[in-house]
């Protein structure tokens, strides 16, 4: 006998053990590829049960119908569109309400659905009592027990699964919305109908939800449609964000209706989780929570690593002293004294800054609260044509904007990812704090850390305003909505924390000991070796790091460029090889200024003349915005795939931080300030 | 009544978090208090900025528990535990100022005393960790719905 063949769908949130579940099933027998079209992982697998060969399908993980992503439109064009003989939902047992919500919408679009109710073993060991017969009776769908990690309920739910498919009878269910939007339903209903090729192929009444639910997808389908202007001509009466916040609210009404009947026994533990959530993703508080976190952030890593960098800088004056006492070749002492050690020691001394920041940035994003920060600032960002999702990578460009732009990869809207990643290079990377803490600490005494501090906003301000920008022109587009589930907060343990932070620290630590180096060597052989017509010997005295070297004519060609931000052609010369790595800027000007690695010294220089607290801010402004270092290029490069955009964000912030540093200059001379 | 002991306690910790930072902003924009020395406030505009938004964490908890919100018990719980990542940040500036006085001998800290280094954000913490250890475990406990 010829055995009869079904397909199955597997619906569900993320992580209620879908996967689990479906290689429970199908065991070894499994097909990966893609959905037609993209890139979203398509699971097939088989299983012979009793006289019955059921092929599963595994969706992607989605937290509702509505076409808010990919995996969203994936999940419901096949459920809509191949029609599976059964969907079966698993359902988070120890979260019945969010869950729930994706059942309101299945069984609203007219599937035959299976509840696979999973980890209930959870639930009850922590007090809950799902009544599995009276869930059934409410929802009017077949409810199974499962845990898939034990593989416990498999058969009989395969069983359900067969006798569903068996059973010729299948209810319609409805959300009531309410009359106001009923009667809009009903309109909508009357017009849809009336186009026999939707109709034929979609629940009209799901159609309509749908199209007051604002549901582009949907709307996408309309337009092609017979009765588009109908259709318009209704929806342009109503406020859609109104109306789907509206039909959110009902959906999960009638799931807090059903809920207290389904639970003998349904405990909601208030978690701290909760409480803190509560206040932090506050629409008033959440973004001020946010930024006194991240002041608080900054604060340690600039005062308590200030004696960690006295440490460091005694380190380096010590081997100065070393290398100065032992080597009597006044070349080689040169290029050892003014050069390595001055070019290294100089960026050296802020590695416990570096180390204070990645470790602060860890402490926040192992607590969970960096989820909550992204979440807090979605509704700021979509705004500004992006969505929380971009948010994240923008936050890790505080660390380094390499591995930041490459967690760009996340986000799916091309056009979003696009404009984060031209955006992200704003956000002051830890390289760039060298400039901020030697030219700060010279200039701003103890308003110094808050000088830095408003750097740091001011790069986000730039990003933000930059990405409006470019949303409303070059990369026109509407964002998408922001889905995430946030994690429960865990007090982050020290060495988990001091492991991620010598993972970031390292790459700095590596980055002084090559490219920083190697570039330091650079500028001090540039700057050992005599000008064309200067008659001098190689690393001398008297022309090492002067205008008498070559490094001295090439400034001077580059200086017309930057004299009007007040800078000198030492400055200009410094900020040319910070192309190489940010880090490199001080320390060139270690080189040149002949102060080598003692950060006081330069400070000193640099105060009694040859910078005023006004060229310093428009130094500090212009090594935010200008052109990031060469790593951070060629990753721009790679992600976005162009030239043409690599060159724009290149160009555009070397523009930005020109004009930033002219107007500092000029209306801070103009009144007066810092001169 | 638990409601009104954290209502109360919310109220003076937002008041006083609220002055504080206020206080500490205009210090910071130059402007002379009179109550800078004696009550150890810094002029730090930022910092004044992190005070007035942990007062107001508190003094959203006021507006919730007056208004018979009994999850504004959150915001109480929050405020708290603001208070206290303070504390350990100006605890931790404390230290960093003890190594530059001791280990470092700068002399940008010649006739450092320790009380030079102390913090409105450590002596009010000090009022949210009673109130941490008052009430713990309770915060979720009277919560709970049933």
């Amino acid at each position: 006998m010829e055995k009869k063949k079904i397909t199955i769908a597997l619906a569900g949130n993320p992580n209620v053990g879908k996967t689990t579940l479906f290689n429970a099933i199908t065991g070894a027998r499994q097909h990966v590829g893609n959905w037609p079209g993209v890139t979203v992982e398509k699971k097939t697998g088989k299983r012979t049960y009793k006289d019955t060969e059921i092929e599963v399908v595994d969706l992607p993980g989605t937290y509702s119908l509505t076409a808010y992503s990919l995996d969203e439109v994936v999940a419901r064009d096949y459920v809509v569109e191949e029609i599976p003989d059964v969907v079966v939902q698993i359902v988070d047992a120890t979260n019945l309400e969010r869950n729930l919500y994706l059942t309101t919408q299945l069984m609203e679009l007219g599937s035959k659905v299976v509840i696979a109710l999973n980890m209930w073993d959870l639930a009850e060991s922590r007090g809950d009592k799902i009544d599995t017969r009276k869930m059934e009776d409410f929802l009017e769908i077949p409810v199974v027990k499962t845990v898939a990690n034990r593989a416990e309920g498999i058969d009989a739910l395969l069983e359900e699964v067969v006798r569903e498919v068996d059973k010729g009878e299948h209810h319609e269910h409805e959300v009531s919305y309410g009359d106001d939007i009923e009667k809009k339903i009903i309109e909508l209903e009357g017009i849809v109908g009336k186009d026999s090729a939707l109709s034929g192929k979609y629940p009209v009444r799901w159609l309509s939800v749908k199209l007051l639910d604002g549901d582009e997808n949907i709307l996408e389908k309309i337009e092609g449609s017979s009765v588009a202007t109908q259709v318009n001509s209704v929806l342009s009466t109503i406020k859609k964000d109104d109306y789907e916040a509206a039909m959110a609210e009902k959906r999960y009404e009638t799931i807090n209706t059903v809920l207290p009947q389904i639970c003998v026994k349904c405990v909601n533990e208030v978690t701290f989780s909760d409480m803190i959530d509560r206040a932090v993703t506050n629409k008033y508080l959440g973004i001020p929570i946010f930024l006194a976190m991240m002041w608080a952030a900054f604060e340690v890593t600039f005062t308590v690593a200030t004696p960690l960098m006295e440490f460091v800088d005694m380190f380096f004056g010590w081997l100065a002293g070393v290398v100065a006492q032992s080597i009597t070749n006044p070349v080689l002492g040169s290029l050892l004294g003014d050069g390595i050690i001055a070019g290294v020691g100089s960026v050296m001394i802020f590695l416990p800054n570096i180390l204070l920041l990645f470790l602060m940035i860890s402490l926040l994003e192992d607590s969970g609260y960096m989820a909550r920060a992204a979440f807090v600032m979605d509704k700021l960002m979509y705004k500004i044509g992006l969505n929380g999702g971009s948010f994240i990578p923008l936050l890790m460009g505080f660390g380094c904007n390499v591995p930041a732009i490459m967690a760009t990869r996340t986000i799916e809207d091309e056009k979003e990812r696009l404009v984060t990643i031209l955006v992200n290079p704003f956000i002051s990377c830890g390289a760039r704090l060298p400039v901020y803490l030697m030219l700060a600490g010279a200039f701003f005494g103890r308003n110094a850390g808050t000088v830095i501090f408003g750097i740091y906003i001011l790069g986000i301000i730039v990003a933000i305003l930059s990405a409006k920008l470019i949303r409303g022109t070059v990369v026109k587009g509407k964002p998408s909505p922001f889905i995430m589930e946030l994690p429960p907060y865990r007090l982050p343990t020290l060495k988990a924390s001091a492991i991620h932070m010598w993972e970031k620290g390292s790459i700095y630590l590596k980055k002084a000991g090559t490219i920083i180096l190697a570039g330091v060597v650079f500028v001090w052989l540039l700057s050992a070796i005599p000008a064309p017509g200067v008659d001098a010997a190689f690393a001398s005295e008297e022309i090492l790091g002067t205008e008498d070297s070559l490094i001295g004519v090439l400034g001077h060609i580059i200086e017309p460029l930057v004299a009007p931000l007040g800078f000198d052609w030492k400055v200009a010369v410094a900020l040319v090889f910070g192309f190489i790595a940010k880090e490199i800027v001080i320390g060139s000007m270690g080189v040149l200024y002949g102060t080598g690695e003692d950060e006081d010294a330069l400070a000193e220089i640099l105060t009694a003349g040859a910078m005023t607290p006004l060229t310093a801010l428009g130094l500090m402004v212009f090594t935010l915005l200008y052109v990031p270092c060469i790593a951070c290029v060629g990753v721009v490069k790679k992600e976005t795939g162009s030239w043409k955009w690599t060159l724009f964000m290149m160009v555009y912030g070397t523009a930005l931080a020109w004009i930033a540093a002219f107007l500092i200059y000029r209306i801070g001379t103009a009144i007066g300030w810092g001169l | 009544m638990a409601n009104t002991n954290k209502m109360i306690f919310a109220m003076v910790a937002g008041i006083l978090y609220v002055v504080f930072g206020i206080l500490k902003m205009l210090e910071g924009f130059g402007i002379e208090t009179g109550l800078a020395e004696s009550l150890l406030i810094p002029g730090d505009f930022f910092g004044g900025f992190c005070f007035v938004v942990i007062g107001a964490v508190f003094l959203y908890a006021v507006k919730e528990l007056s208004a018979g919100v009994h999850m504004g018990v959150s915001y109480v719980y929050v405020g708290i535990l603001m208070s206290l990542v303070f504390m350990a940040v100006y605890l931790l500036v404390m230290g960093a100022d003890l190594l530059m006085f001791y280990a470092v001998k700068s002399e940008d800290y010649e006739g450092w005393r320790i009380i030079d280094s102390m913090r409105p954000g450590i002596y009010l913490g000090l009022l949210s960790l009673i109130g941490y250890f008052y009430w713990k475990d309770r915060f979720t406990t009277e919560m709970t719905k049933v």
